[in-house]
């Protein structure tokens, strides 16, 4: 992880100076907004997968269900290995995927045993598993704090206090031994108490103690004055580093293996006949799916996750038919909502509306005593966020939205009614009742159309040129004669 | 009508002591079948009589409790570029994102194998076989957007782009019109007219004799297998579908209803 730390930050100065980068990095809205788009990059891409491959809701489970790989991967640690209780040992991690493993392979067996459906197979497995997590949590792993409002929600507004600090120049670490000419030595009576004597009586014994030994960081050696240069120092955010490595991992998977996911997606029995194996590729997707739970997990806690991996599928999915497009826009969806999502939080609404005026607003209006600042939580914000996009994308979407959908069967509508017009004109025009059925006074009773729909079908075809009314008479103009002729020819000609 | 090569009787698909069960409950039972190249063979027997199954066993794509399947003398694992299979239309989700162009190129997925991506070649092949099924006008469609039919001339032109030798259709006939049907037909019969092999899971028993020069009955145990004139007789019906076949002139069969 170190290493990797260090990856991140060289990466980042060849862009910018560390006095740039130290603000930027301490900033909370900017780590926030970047934790959150990197979590949405990774649950959108990966969610976007879950959708098609109808299990959404499998995230869920898994963000739960990982709770039991950790605990038991932390008791394996401490009890079998005798190793320290260490929160970040990627013992936890391999321990998480298993568990998100474990989840999928459960639900298929129940599922494969033909007696319970998909939907409550998974209902069976994932209580159970973090039923166990809960039950060996409380009974053997006492001294691990784990925080209800952590789990809920996580704690993503505080990610940019949790650093490691990485040393770019001046990176002098001092080690001042007893015999190194800075070492202040002092003579110090180890006797003295025990006899209950003065330093000054001549039985006491002396020995010598270093004040100032020790090991001292770069930035300790500086401020105790043992260097002369202050040392360059990048404060990374300890947590942008494992949802950056996910993130690499994620899109590299998704990039290497694009073809295979697709068509053991679309069509698992040809993948597995042409040589792809959409068991493995299925289990490697369940894998990625669990670190990403385990690793959004301090930032957005176990329930909120699952929006990441929900909505902005869900809304991609709506505003594009193309499988490459819905993995670009899910992540910029999700991504979005992070942003828009922690500033909903500090009170601003798409940087338009402040929540503080609105809630003053109220006051003034109803005279009510509501608290005026508005501070809420930063993954939920998130969360309501995203699904603010995923209904601005249910009414725009350009073939389910509402707007388009209500737009073309108006237009359908019109259309219809149009040909209805059109055909009873081309019928009866030169007959010997044209007189009386194509006066266009009287023309709605004969079709038992309200008056006010026949006069709008009119004047539309009028400013068509489809047709012409000379002494009341309604009559088609050759373009109109084409129009019938056409959609007969599309419509009820066909055999 | 005889086979081109009926006369070299190589043998495109050799079926061993096959069995399949779910659970303990046979669903293949013993089946031994041996199927010259250059057909084009129904596959025909009632609901439950393992015809699916005996597909997807013979490409592995379900466990065997026993026997072995080969291509042309070689186990499936050597023989995945000789063989195509088109699944049952219903087996996919058509509302997935993606273009009847797209769904057409995963046919060549197996050539290109792991990590490499299709390009313009593929692109063109893809191409050749949507007008090969008339529906190169639709190329760039999004798949929901098709018809029934429309639907299974795609997964066939899937088939027709990986170049096989031996094909395996499940019900490619399945809810499609007259039309479309035909289409089919011409397809299939202009692969054996090439000396592929082709084995069609069938449902329509009126249409045997018309489209097909080689049939196996199926009800778990293989009843009979073999040249249409001499295999599609009202007795092996009558032992494959139990009692419930009537027979009408001509020979013809159709399956009662009622039970």
């Amino acid at each position: 992880m170190g290493a990797l730390e260090d990856l991140f930050v060289r990466l980042l100065l060849l862009f910018a100076t560390p006095e740039a980068i130290n603000p930027v990095l301490s900033d909370p809205r900017t780590v926030a907004v970047l934790l959150g788009a990197l979590i949405a990059v990774c649950g959108g891409v990966l969610g976007v997968y879950l959708l098609l491959r109808g299990m959404a809701l499998t995230s869920d489970a898994i963000s739960h269900t990982v709770l039991l790989g950790i605990v038991v991967a932390f008791l394996v640690m401490t009890g079998l290995l005798g190793l320290p209780p260490d929160l970040s040992s990627p013992l936890l991690i391999v321990g998480a995927a298993a568990a998100g493993v474990l989840t999928v392979v459960l639900t298929e067996l129940i599922e494969r045993s033909g007696l319970v459906k998909q939907d409550a197979a998974l209902g069976l497995v994932f209580p159970l598993l973090f039923a166990v997590a809960v039950i060996l949590v409380s009974r053997y792993v006492d001294n691990v704090h784990i925080d209800t409002d952590s789990v809920l929600v996580g704690e993503i507004g505080m990610a940019w206090a949790n650093t490691n600090s990485h040393c770019l120049e001046h990176c002098e670490a001092v080690t001042i031994t007893p015999d190194d000419p800075r070492a202040v030595l002092t003579r110090q009576c180890v006797n003295c108490r025990a006899l209950n004597i003065s330093p000054r009586d001549p039985r006491a014994e002396f020995r010598e103690v270093c004040a100032n030994c020790g090991m001292y960081t770069p930035a300790q050696a500086y401020q105790a004055g043992l260097t002369s240069a202050a040392p360059t120092l990048v404060f990374w955010p300890k947590s942008l580093t494992v949802m950056g490595l996910l993130t690499l991992v994620t899109l590299g998977f998704v990039l290497l293996l694009y073809k295979e996911l697709k068509l053991s997606t679309f069509d698992a029995a040809l993948a597995a006949a042409l040589g792809f194996r959409p068991g493995m590729l299925h289990y490697a997707l369940m894998v990625l799916v669990s670190l990403v739970a385990v690793g959004a997990f301090d930032a957005v806690g176990s329930i909120l996750v699952v929006a990441f991996f929900i909505i902005p599928p869900a809304a991609a999915y709506l505003l594009t038919d193309r499988l490459g497009v819905m993995l670009l826009l899910s992540p910029v969806i999700g991504a979005a909502g992070a942003y828009w999502g922690y500033d909903l939080a500090r009170g601003s609404v798409f940087g338009l509306v402040e929540m503080s005026d609105v809630l003053a607003a109220l006051n003034r209006a109803l005279g009510t005593q509501l608290i005026e600042r508005w501070d809420s939580s930063i993954s939920a914000s998130m969360a309501l966020m995203m699904f603010v996009l995923f209904v601005a994308a249910l009414v725009i979407s350009p073939r389910y939205g509402l707007v388009s959908v209500s737009l073309r069967r108006a237009a359908m509508r019109q259309q219809f009614d149009d040909q209805v017009i059109l055909a009873h004109l081309y019928r009866h025009e030169g007959a010997a009742e044209a007189a009386d059925e194509l006066a266009v006074a009287t023309l709605h009773e004969h079709l038992r159309w309200p008056r006010g729909r026949m006069q709008r079908v009119l004047l539309r075809l009028r400013a068509w040129g489809w047709i012409q009314v000379e002494a009341g008479i309604a009559h088609l103009t050759p373009q109109g004669r084409q129009q019938v002729e056409a959609f007969r020819e599309a419509h009820l000609l066909q055999t | 009508m005889p086979s081109q090569n009926g006369s070299s009787p190589t043998v495109a698909l050799h079926v061993e002591d096959l069995t399949v069960a779910y659970q303990r409950k046979p669903v293949l039972w013993d089946v031994d079948l041996d199927v010259p190249a250059g057909v084009l063979m129904a596959v025909i027997g009632p609901n439950g009589a393992g015809k699916t199954t005996l597909i997807k066993a013979v490409l592995n794509l379900i466990p065997r409790a026993a026997g072995r399947a080969l291509f042309f003398g070689q186990p499936y694992e050597q023989a995945r570029s000789l063989v195509g299979y088109v699944p049952q239309r219903g087996s996919v989700d058509w509302d997935f994102p993606t273009s009847v162009l797209d769904v057409v190129m995963m046919g060549l997925y197996g050539r290109l194998g792991w990590f490499r991506r299709p390009g313009r070649r593929e692109r063109e092949a893809a191409l050749h076989a949507l007008e090969q099924v008339a529906l190169a006008d639709l190329a760039h469609r999004q798949i929901s957007q098709l018809s029934g039919g429309q639907q299974q001339r795609v997964f066939l032109a899937r088939a027709l782009v990986q170049d096989a030798q031996i094909y395996f259709m499940d019900e490619p006939f399945a809810a499609v019109d007259a039309v479309t049907e035909r289409a089919i037909v011409g397809i299939l019969q202009a692969l054996r007219a090439q000396g592929k092999t082709v084995i069609v899971v069938h449902h329509d028993l009126q249409t045997i004799t018309d489209y097909f020069d080689w049939v196996t009955l199926l009800n778990v145990e293989v009843v009979a297998s073999g040249p249409t004139a001499a295999t599609f007789t009202p007795e092996n019906l009558r032992r494959a579908y139990g009692g419930r076949v009537s027979f009408m002139e001509h020979g013809q069969a159709a399956i009662a209803t009622g039970d």
